[in-house]
């Protein structure tokens, strides 16, 4: 399904290509694993080149515009280079009530970047994000997909530090 | 903090147990029994009558009839129809489809099962919101667990029905959660819900007969079918049948999960339940219902948590996040964290979203600021009324009616702002 | 069928049709009844987002948009009731949250929809005092159009045009909320052969055309209705006229030509008209071999002269004529009258070129057919003929006969004895012409083209040519004249001619400048049809836009 050229070209790995086949095969029109593949796809580099954008837009037989503007729309999917890790405070309405804003900036200035940036050596890049459903473990974050709930400053930094 | 329930009921009370999340735990307190002997014994449209005598509301937040929405299928035809399971919690305030996705996962299956057969459905796409990363691994083990043990594929429990369930990860965007927006994401492209008519039985997924039910909704099915129609009603109120998962958050002594029935005072819940408002301090509001939900003052709590009351006092039980603010909160810069929020999350094809959500927002800032005018409080409201029931779908709604909620009953804290150029409340939560 | 009310007035209207097809159907949307609207377009699939269309519908709580609700039979709708105006109000004012005040440098100006809707039926005056999203102000979306990000309201039309009518799709919302912008994929620039229509169908100032940018307030523009001679497709266009000059062409909508559409290289063939190139003079080739200016007469006379001399010496068969695809049908018929009354064949020639299956047509001008309905034979047989030496004189319109598959190149005509050529613009061919005769474009004259599918078309001047130009029949009848030709006078009346026509050739029966009406009618059909509203589904939304 994906043409000698994007094979040649790496922008997908193989073994990537393959799942997304797989994925494909649950849907009756192949589009809809579309956020699966661009899961898959992302999980390469941790972002969503244009290569990488073209490579997908080839196997589900869309235009580029098509995948990009899908990309575009989704906060979890990135368009430019992240950090190795990413760590991502609530700051919505349960969540601040209990202090995630300052959490978040007690990580800024802990980094020494400001929300939505990546650290000088690509290590974190940090976020704020929406409602993750922890709201009575509040405050908390989402770091590389999990969950670490309840927090103080203290041990917040103490995660963030720890991470390579 | 205690991550299962405080309070349980028929939906929680195993789900301190982890063996309940394995297929083996699950038959041992009687799983699958309900489907089983529904697939076997009964007709498709027996159950949708029973389910509609049940007088199941959604538990997704609008509160839909659910045998009714079933019987919105039509019946035979070419056509595969499906079902969605709506996974994608994003609801501020609300954690509980999070817990019975990590603690009860074949409870839902079951339920999924016989809506499956009730609506003559042969697939289920489970829509889980990307960041539950963890859900959907545990969901996905329980299924594979389920097509291991003969509870899914083409001969469901020896019964010769055929089910299949698919989960799909979304990627972060809160209007996924609404019925359409959801189906254009799981079709892979952007979640912007589809203007109705057609509606999802007639044109749903891949623009197949489709019905979308919430992840709770379906955990409730099993019991219903296995305890009968009598007992369900026993529970709740008269039009509002059955538990539900509050989700208790913000200034409370124990924030956490508690089912109960549905008609429970929302004072009971806070104050007996909850631990009351921490830190010896007085309670000054709380949403009952998820952030698009309006917001109750301290002297309306005795409001009983069901549909029928809390329409009265202006406001609904949405997914019941239930969040509370004590006294020294800033109800302006609540209103930030809320039209920031939707601001956000609004897809942008209406106008009156795109652009109101907007305008609410900076408003909203700008009297946090000190710099409020006025007028500003004129604009709010009307800005709030000129978005309401007129767009694609109700996230305009969702993201007005908060806004009328907070100038409804704190319009004094606006009004101090504008006076004093600056906000006053000095002990709030920080911004 | 369904019969419904409209702010009190009973309309039957076709089942299956949303109550805007319905009022667009009948012709009365705004047109005696009013629904502004933005998102929708009669030609694209239904979006339903603007929600400026909004409407009471009796048994509906809340207001419903007419742009997708399908009409019942007795359904009663109302447009002009407090709610619905509200409601257009809130629609306004949110929309020009953002909008910037571009008015002053904006080209739409003056036919902006934002602007005539808000003055309709917005509020008097912005309560906003928030800051503006700051965005792309000039962007280079390909070779036609440019982009203002600002401005754009995200009803998108263009990019449901892109992707159902060339199906290039190069346009997309990107983001959400008041965050979405348009644009078109770094490397994937906007560049199809329709690409200009996105400026027509864009409510504002968004999406403006490179070649129109800043030329001339549209309030200075006269709206001439005419016909696109670009192609054999006839699509209708309005010729915008200031100072006596074609400033551009504008589609027209004839749903049984073109819909609301116009490929953009017959959009840029306006140019033809004020092109340095035109022949601007009657000539006569002097005794030195240079064509020098004449006077009408005298080169009338000189070209019946060469003409009678060829007959005399060699007889009918020596002289022939070739019409040209891009006169009328007025003119041709005068033509063929003229070879007829000598005895002289006639074929003609038409260029060709790459076509599509939208509006594009293989034949680059507009009336092949209309030559073809009248007689005139392929010219491929005549240049064989030529080339055997058996022509002596030629009667030529315009310079197709240098068309790839024709002539090589004019030196083939080198020992003719006479060349009477008769062409809008400078040639290669002139080189062998002895009598040069400046025509009238389309855009100058009246008269009637035959389109590919056999509709007849009317063209009315718009401009008047600042130099000497003639009709091609008015030529030809003087020539007839001076040759003594039985039922030449002299004179050229398109009317008259018409009617003629019609007489001998059944066909164009009826089928007059006037009797064809706006909209064209065709061969056959004896006369003018009301307005062709075509009621037909939209396309199918690809995908969501």
């Amino acid at each position: 399904m994906v043409s000698a050229a994007a094979r040649e070209a790496g922008a997908l790995r193989p073994e990537t290509v393959a799942a997304i086949e797989r994925e494909m095969a649950k849907y009756p029109r192949k589009r809809g694993a579309l956020l699966p593949a661009l899961h898959l796809a992302q999980a390469e580099e941790g972002w969503l080149s244009p290569a990488k954008i073209a490579a997908v837009a080839e196997l589900f037989d869309l235009r580029p515009i098509e995948v990009r503007e899908v990309v575009s729309f989704y906060n979890m999917f990135h368009d430019r280079p992240q950090g190795r890790h990413e760590v991502c405070v609530c700051t919505n309405l349960p969540c601040s009530l209990r202090g995630a804003r300052d959490l978040l900036r007690a990580l800024e200035s802990h980094l020494g970047i400001e929300a939505g940036e990546t650290t000088p050596d690509g290590r974190v890049t940090l976020r704020h994000e929406e409602c993750l459903g922890a709201c009575a473990w509040a405050p908390m974050m989402r770091v590389d997909g999990g969950y670490h709930e309840d927090l103080d400053v203290e041990r917040a930094k103490k995660i963030v530090d720890g991470l390579e | 903090m205690q991550s299962i329930p405080y309070v349980t009921g028929y939906l929680t009370e195993h789900c301190g147990d982890d063996a309940f999340r394995t297929f083996d735990g699950y038959v041992a307190r009687g799983g699958y029994e309900a489907a089983r002997e529904a697939l076997r014994a009964r007709k498709p449209e027996e159950i949708v009558e029973l389910v509609k005598n049940a007088g199941l509301q959604g538990r997704g937040g609008a509160g839909f009839s659910t045998g009714l929405k079933w019987s919105f299928m039509p019946a035979g035809g070419e056509k595969p129809k499906y079902l969605v399971c709506n996974a994608d919690e994003s609801e501020p305030g609300s954690f509980k489809d999070r817990l019975l996705l990590e603690r009860a996962p074949h409870q839902m299956l079951e339920g999924i099962l016989i809506a499956g057969f009730a609506t003559g459905a042969e697939k289920t796409f489970v829509y889980v919101r990307g960041e539950y990363q963890e859900p959907a691994r545990t969901l996905q083990a329980a299924i594979d667990e389920a097509y291991a043990r003969g509870a899914l594929g083409p001969d469901v429990l020896g019964t010769g029905f055929r089910h299949d369930v698919v989960v799909q990860r979304g990627a972060g965007a809160y209007i996924c959660g609404e019925e359409t927006g959801l189906l254009e994401s799981l079709e892979g492209k952007k979640g912007q819900p589809r203007k109705k008519p057609p509606f999802p039985a007639q044109y749903g997924a891949f623009g197949m007969p489709t019905t979308v039910n919430n992840v709770e909704t379906f955990s409730h099915v099993p019991h219903i079918l296995r305890r009968g129609v009598d007992w369900f009603r026993s529970i709740g109120t008269d039009k509002s049948p059955g538990t539900t998962l509050f989700g208790v958050s913000g200034h409370v002594g124990r924030p956490g999960l508690y089912e109960l029935p549905l008609g429970t005072p929302l004072d009971e819940i806070v104050f007996r339940h909850a631990g009351g408002v921490r830190d010896g301090k007085r309670v000054k509001g709380v949403i009952p219902g998820g952030m698009s939900m309006p917001i109750l003052p301290a002297d309306q709590l005795d409001v009983r948590m069901a549909n029928e009351f809390l329409r009265e006092r202006k406001t609904m039980l949405g997914t019941g996040g239930v969040m509370v603010m004590d006294e020294d909160t800033c109800m302006v810069r609540v209103g930030c964290v809320i039209t920031y929020f939707f601001r956000d999350e609004s897809c942008g094809q209406c106008t009156q979203c795109r652009e109101g959500t907007g305008w609410l927002h900076k408003v909203f800032q700008r009297i946090e600021r000190g710099e409020g005018r006025d007028e500003d409080l004129a604009i709010l409201e009307d800005v709030a009324a000129k978005m309401e029931g007129q767009t694609i779908c109700a996230f305009a709604d969702a993201a007005a009616w908060p806004v009328q909620g907070l100038l409804r009953h704190f319009r004094s804290d606006f009004e101090i702002h504008l006076r004093e150029r600056k906000c006053p409340f000095e002990r709030s939560f920080e911004l | 069928m369904a019969r419904i009310t409209v702010d009190g007035v009973e309309y039957e209207v076709q089942d299956g049709r949303t109550v805007l097809q319905a009022l667009d159907d009948l012709g009365v949307l705004m047109n005696g009844v009013d629904v502004p609207h933005y998102c929708w377009h009669p030609k694209l699939s239904i979006d339903g987002s603007c929600r400026l269309c909004q409407v009471e519908i009796e048994g509906f709580p809340k207001l419903q948009i007419a742009c997708n609700t399908p009409v019942k039979d007795g359904m009663v709708v109302r447009t002009d009731t407090e709610r619905v105006r509200k409601a257009r109000e809130g629609v306004m004012e949110l929309l020009l949250v953002n909008h910037p005040l571009d008015c002053p440098i904006c080209d739409k100006a003056g036919e902006c929809k934002l602007q005539d809707y808000a003055y309709d039926y917005g509020v008097p005056h912005a309560r906003t005092r928030e800051p503006r999203r700051a965005l792309k102000k000039r962007a280079d979306l390909g070779p036609t159009i440019v982009l203002d990000q600002e401005r754009c309201i995200l009803c998108r039309r263009c990019v449901r045009f892109c992707r159902e009518i060339p199906k290039t799709g190069e346009l997309a919302v990107f983001n959400r909320g008041d965050h979405s912008e348009l644009d078109v994929y770094e490397g994937y620039p906007l560049d199809n052969d329709y690409s200009m229509n996105v400026a027509d169908i864009c409510p504002v100032g968004a999406l403006t055309t490179k070649d129109f940018r800043f030329k001339i307030r549209v309030w200075f523009l006269e709206d001439a209705p005419g016909v696109c001679t670009g192609c054999a497709n006839g699509c209708n266009v309005y010729l915008g006229v200031a100072n006596n000059k074609v400033y551009r062409y504008v589609p027209r909508r004839n749903d049984a030509v073109n819909d609301t559409w116009l490929c953009d290289e017959g959009r840029l063939s306006y140019k033809r008209i004020g092109a340095p190139d035109r022949l601007k003079q009657v000539a006569v080739r002097g005794p030195k071999g240079a064509l020098v200016p004449a006077r009408r007469a005298d080169a009338v006379a000189a070209a019946a002269d060469g003409l009678r001399r060829v007959l005399e010496a060699h007889g009918a068969g020596a002289v022939a004529g070739v019409a040209s695809a891009h006169a009328c049908n007025e003119d041709l018929f005068v033509l063929r009258r003229l070879l007829g009354a000598i005895g002289a064949e006639g074929v003609v020639a038409v260029p060709t070129g790459r076509f599509d299956d939208l509006l594009i047509k293989p034949e680059k001008a507009a009336n092949g057919t209309g030559a073809r309905a009248l007689g005139f034979g392929d010219a491929r047989a005549l240049v064989e003929r030529l080339r055997r030496g058996e022509l002596r004189a030629l009667l030529v319109l315009g310079h197709d006969l240098l068309a790839p598959g024709l002539l090589a190149d004019a030196g083939e005509l080198a020992r003719l004895e006479q060349v009477v050529l008769l062409d809008t613009h400078h040639s290669p061919l002139e080189r062998a012409a002895h009598v040069v005769f400046p025509a009238r474009h389309a855009a100058e004259r009246e008269g009637t083209l035959t389109n590919h599918a056999g509709r007849v078309q009317r063209v009315a001047p718009a401009v008047e040519p600042p130099f000497e130009a003639y009709c091609e029949g008015e030529i030809l009848a003087a020539l007839g004249a001076a040759l003594g030709l039985p039922g030449f006078d002299g004179r050229f009346d398109a009317r008259a001619v018409a009617r003629e026509l019609g007489r001998e050739v059944p066909a164009f029966a009826g089928l007059d400048v006037d009797s064809v009406g706006p909209h064209g009618a065709p061969l056959g059909s004896g006369g003018g049809e009301p307005e062709p509203r075509r009621p037909q589904a939209p396309p199918e939304a690809l995908q969501r836009a």
